[in-house]
């Protein structure tokens, strides 16, 4: 039997073949499998600040709304003195006006507290011929 | 461009992807050849490969450059065939080594085999190495890569892988003379 030596024979390749176009494909299928650059990454912290500031503002909106609206719909009272000087500066008003706007009731519980001597009175019915029409 | 420059510009974010696709043309074939000579079967030749450049691409941020940029790819491209073929093997539930004997026998039937009887019979005798010393016989054989290059991919002596080459060489001239 002749003793095979491999340095001895032509060289034996593998024999192995591929596809024609294997390699004209292969740059793109490796291309298309390597990983794709990163999307950027925001920080979540800076993202979680800018959320709570805009919580913060709206609830700080929201509570200032009854408070603008109870500054506007609240009107000065006015004193009852600054009340009666006006009244009584006005000259418009006659004491007729002031008669016309009360009605019996009111009058009637207008307590008339007044003090006249009986020497007074009799001054004023005497300077006042009228009077005798009344008291009639 | 002298290697070292080479290296910059595929770390260089702005250059990388040119530079990459150089690297892709200059190595496929080789490393390709490489692959399927552990693999045997083009269809995982190519699943390996293209995990080899994917693995090249994500780790290039980590290549310090204390090996040569091939050694390095050598390197990750037999640790990927190696741990295909065992992996496959333990699905099938048998050896690496039964598993390549079975395809070595149904390489006739194999679309991407173009061998003869002899080619046939050399691949049988590979098939009953030790898988080191399989490795280091494709190597040199069939890729032709010098000791101190393979030393580096492998990180094993160049007396070392002279001592499993013969070993090689004598177990399959013995098988090529008996059978």
């Amino acid at each position: 039997m002749k003793e095979f030596k491999l340095d001895n024979e032509p060289k034996i390749t593998s024999g192995f073949t591929f596809p024609e176009t294997y390699f004209d494909t292969l740059e793109n299928k490796v291309i298309q499998r390597l990983p794709k650059k990163e999307a950027p990454v925001y920080p979540l912290f800076t993202q979680r600040k800018i959320v709570l500031f805009a919580i913060a503002a709206v609830f700080i909106i929201a509570l200032s709304i009854p408070i603008v609206n109870v500054i506007k719909v609240k009107t000065p009272e006015i004193d009852a003195i600054i009340l009666e000087n006006y009244l009584t500066q006005q000259t418009d008003i006659s004491e007729e006006d002031i008669a016309e706007l009360l009605n019996d009731e009111n009058i009637k519980h207008i307590k008339i507290d007044v003090k006249i001597d009986n020497s007074e009175l009799e001054d004023i019915l005497i300077s006042n011929p009228d009077m005798e029409e009344y008291l009639n | 461009m002298e290697e070292k420059d080479f290296i910059q510009t595929l770390l260089d974010p702005k250059t990388q992807n040119v530079a990459f696709q150089q690297l892709l043309k200059e190595y496929q074939r080789p490393l390709y050849s490489l692959i399927r000579n552990i693999v045997l079967n083009h269809d995982d030749a190519d699943d390996v490969l293209q995990n080899t450049f994917v693995k090249v691409f994500q780790n290039l941020k980590n290549f310090k450059g204390d090996s040569k940029l091939f050694s390095w790819m050598y390197r990750i491209a037999t640790n990927e065939a190696i741990t295909f073929i065992n992996k496959k093997a333990k699905r099938n539930g048998i050896t690496s080594e039964a598993l390549q004997s079975k395809i070595v026998d149904n390489l006739k039937a194999d679309t991407y085999f173009d061998g003869n009887e002899i080619q046939i019979k050399l691949q049988k005798a590979i098939t009953l190495l030790p898988q080191k010393q399989q490795l280091v016989f494709k190597m040199r054989y069939y890729d032709e890569i010098k000791y101190e290059d393979m030393s580096k991919i492998l990180g094993t002596s160049v007396g070392a892988l002279k001592a499993s080459y013969h070993h090689a060489v004598k177990k399959i001239e013995n098988y090529m003379t008996s059978n």
